[in-house]
């Protein structure tokens, strides 16, 4: 009777796997993502991870793509160049894997690129600012506000304002540094004048000695490009030597964890922005709602960027049908156009590869951040 | 055969033949990498063994001298079209040179005190890398590094740049191994022990210790001018003092002192990190554990000739010495 049972159970199974194999008969398409899913950048690929699951199971379930389910592989890059370049090699190695998605930071992007550049595999990274980032190769593209964008636009908001000498601080990385030179040329353009140039070693915690060397020249404002701890602290700093110089920033500082460690210091804050977790558009109001209904919490301007670099290569798999292959997905990716994604409409030139989107402005009031109309 | 090349033939034989003879089979480019990395790192583990276990200095600037390399080699390579056969002794070189730029002012340093002076150094080197932006192009780095070229000879793959890391490797292996078994080496351990008693009995030691500092830097040098070449793109954040530490690390795990135990110690903190991946975000946890317990249940290492402890009793002075019953530990 139990062996009996146990035939009946066994062709059971067996029935069952067999009727499930037309389901199973999907194509797998799978896309790297490589991110610091550990060590002290891990914050941010956490994020990452988030939105590119999510987006992810929201166009499998959208039926875009028949006869094919998409997925994703993350590595753990700890922001080190020496296992971005190892995981590269793994993701290149890996036939099913078409494109990649990552890595955070431009140095370990860059490093990884060589192999991919090498390899021919499409690299899309939602941070990697570096300017010679897509120039490595055809293969290199990016979904993040280009400091060749950014730094104009503040430049124009702040003279407009009538605020003739302005004073710059920003991080000691790549990305400050291009942060300074497309901010000075764009205000200089324009008849202003910059009073100071002041860098800071990534870690430093102490801008006491740059905010009064700075406020000496007496400039009619100050422009910040740097990240949110750093930011909330030079604002605490600010309030406390009572510098009453008004403060703009790039859209690096638009985060919940500015505010929610400088408090009042933040406040008249003002910064660009391509992502505003209050902005009434279906399409971000959407992805907000099920973030926060999934992860209990508010996603920042990392997350919806990685969202919507998942999304522009989803579209490009999509565009490309079941077939894609490394080749044609990169065409495809070069050929984005007005993508309706998270954090603006996208475009690529498909020449330079480098991204343009639509800036809003933003300031800081009573501790929230207020679009400015 | 001889018994003494026998064991340098079969490891020849294993580096140069076997292990790439497998991994062109399994046609993966991956564990060719990793492989390299790991290569890379012996040279590092090695020389820093060199300082800071056969001679006893501990040295927390290590990644510093790697850093001169690289960057010598970037620079050298990008600027002016050197080819790698000359970059690598030239990066070398010039990692020897600010070794001993750095050991002049702190031969008369002890303990604790000279270690201090290494990280000093160590971040005034990675310092000078980030913020002179003229010259190192700064945090912006150094892109397009040529790959391994020769007379018209293509060495840029998988197997062409695992054999010049290979060869390189091996090459400075021997070396380190001639110069720590022999009177010289001798005369470092005895530098070691006790510096005031080498010192004594005739020993130069401030000739010796600078001497020390520019082989081992020299071979910092090369490993850096390696990983230029190999991974096409430098930035000042791979020479941070993250990596001097884990470096030291590897010669605490394999052992100070012993040359195949810095081996097998580098092999171990490059393998171990990758083949945990499949484990997901808890891989670093695990690797903490491995080298806890292997300082809990092998304080001498794999293959020490001394253990870490002893180093530590003699870099922090009378911290350590032996209290109520005999217990040893901070007072």
């Amino acid at each position: 009777m139990t062996i009996a049972k146990t035939i009946l159970g066994a062709l059971a199974g067996v029935a069952v796997a067999a009727s499930a194999v037309p389901a199973l008969a999907q194509k797998t398409i799978a896309l790297g993502y490589q991110a610091p899913l550990t060590g002290e950048m891990s914050q941010y690929g956490e994020v990452f991870r988030n939105s590119a699951t999510m987006a992810v199971e929201q166009f499998n379930k959208s039926g875009k793509l028949p006869g094919a389910t998409v997925v994703l592989k993350f590595e753990d890059s700890k922001n080190d160049a020496k296992e971005g370049v190892n995981i590269a090699k793994k993701f290149v190695d890996d036939q099913e894997i078409v494109g990649v998605l990552g890595d955070f930071s431009s140095t370990v992007s860059m490093a990884a690129a060589q192999v991919y550049a090498q390899a021919g595999v499409p690299q899309l990274s939602q941070t990697a600012s570096h300017p010679d980032y897509v120039k490595i190769s055809e293969w290199q593209f990016r979904n993040i506000t280009t400091q060749a964008y950014e730094g104009p636009f503040v430049a124009k908001w702040a003279l407009g304002e009538g605020k003739k000498k302005i004073a710059v601080i920003a991080i000691q990385n790549d990305w400050g540094q291009s942060v300074v030179s497309n901010f000075k040329d764009a205000v200089e353009k324009n008849g202003g004048q910059i009073t100071a140039v002041e860098f800071y070693n990534p870690g430093n915690r102490d801008f006491r000695t740059i905010l009064t060397k700075i406020a000496r020249e007496r400039p009619d404002a100050i422009y910040l490009g740097m990240f949110d701890e750093d930011g909330a602290t030079l604002m605490q700093q600010r309030r406390q030597l009572n510098v009453q110089i008004p403060t703009y920033a790039t859209s690096s500082l638009y985060s919940p964890k500015l505010v929610a460690l400088a408090g009042p210091s933040a406040d008249g804050l003002k910064l660009s922005t391509t992502f505003a977790v209050d902005n009434p558009e279906p399409v971000v109001k959407a992805y907000v709602d099920e973030y926060k209904a999934r992860y209990k919490a508010d996603p920042t301007m990392f997350a919806a960027q990685a969202y919507d670099a998942t999304n522009i290569m989803l579209a490009a798999i999509a565009k490309v049908g079941p077939n894609v292959d490394r080749k044609s997905l990169r065409d495809a990716l070069a050929q984005t156009a007005g993508f309706p994604g998270v954090t603006g409409e996208t475009t690529f030139d498909p020449q330079t590869r480098e991204p343009s989107k639509q800036l809003a402005r933003m300031e800081i009031k009573g501790g929230q951040f207020t679009l400015v109309k | 055969m001889s018994k003494n090349i026998r064991l340098p033939l079969i490891v020849g034989l294993a580096v140069l033949v076997l292990l790439p003879a497998l991994l062109q089979v399994m046609g993966s480019g991956y564990l060719f990498r990793v492989s390299i990395t790991a290569m890379i790192f012996v040279i590092l583990a090695a020389s820093l063994n060199f300082i800071t276990g056969v001679a006893g200095l501990l040295s927390l600037g290590h990644a510093a001298f790697y850093g001169i390399g690289a960057y010598t080699a970037a620079l050298l390579a990008t600027r002016y079209g050197v080819p790698f056969l000359l970059t690598i002794p030239l990066a070398g070189v010039a990692a020897a040179i600010g070794g001993v730029l750095v050991a002049l002012p702190t031969m008369r340093l002890v303990s604790i005190y000279f270690a201090v002076a290494t990280l000093g150094m160590g971040e005034i080197i990675y310092g000078t890398l980030l913020n002179w932006v003229d010259f190192t192009r700064g945090p912006m780095g150094i892109p397009a590094i040529p790959s391994f070229k020769v007379f018209g000879l293509d060495l840029s793959g998988n197997l062409g740049s695992y054999l010049v890391v290979a060869v390189v490797m091996l090459a400075s292996l021997w070396v380190l191994h001639r110069l720590t078994h022999s009177y010289y080496g001798n005369a470092l351990r005895a530098l070691r022990e006790d510096d005031q008693c080498a010192d004594s009995m005739g020993i130069d030691v401030v000739r010796l210790k600078g001497e020390v500092f520019a082989i081992a830097c020299f071979f910092a040098g090369i490993a850096g001018s390696l990983w230029a070449h190999t991974t096409g793109y430098i930035s000042p954040g791979d020479f941070r003092f993250g990596e001097s530490i884990l470096v030291l690390a590897m010669i605490v795990v394999g052992g100070l002192g012993s040359l195949p135990g810095a081996v097998v110690g580098a092999v171990l903190l490059i393998v171990l990190p990758e083949a945990l991946r499949p484990v997901g975000d808890v891989r670093m946890i695990a690797v903490g554990c491995v080298m806890f317990f292997s300082i809990l249940l092998l304080p001498k290492g794999l293959f020490g000739e001394v253990s870490a402890l002893n180093l530590v009793r003699s870099s922090f002075g009378a911290g350590w010495k032996p209290g109520v019953r005999g217990v040893v530990g901070w007072r």
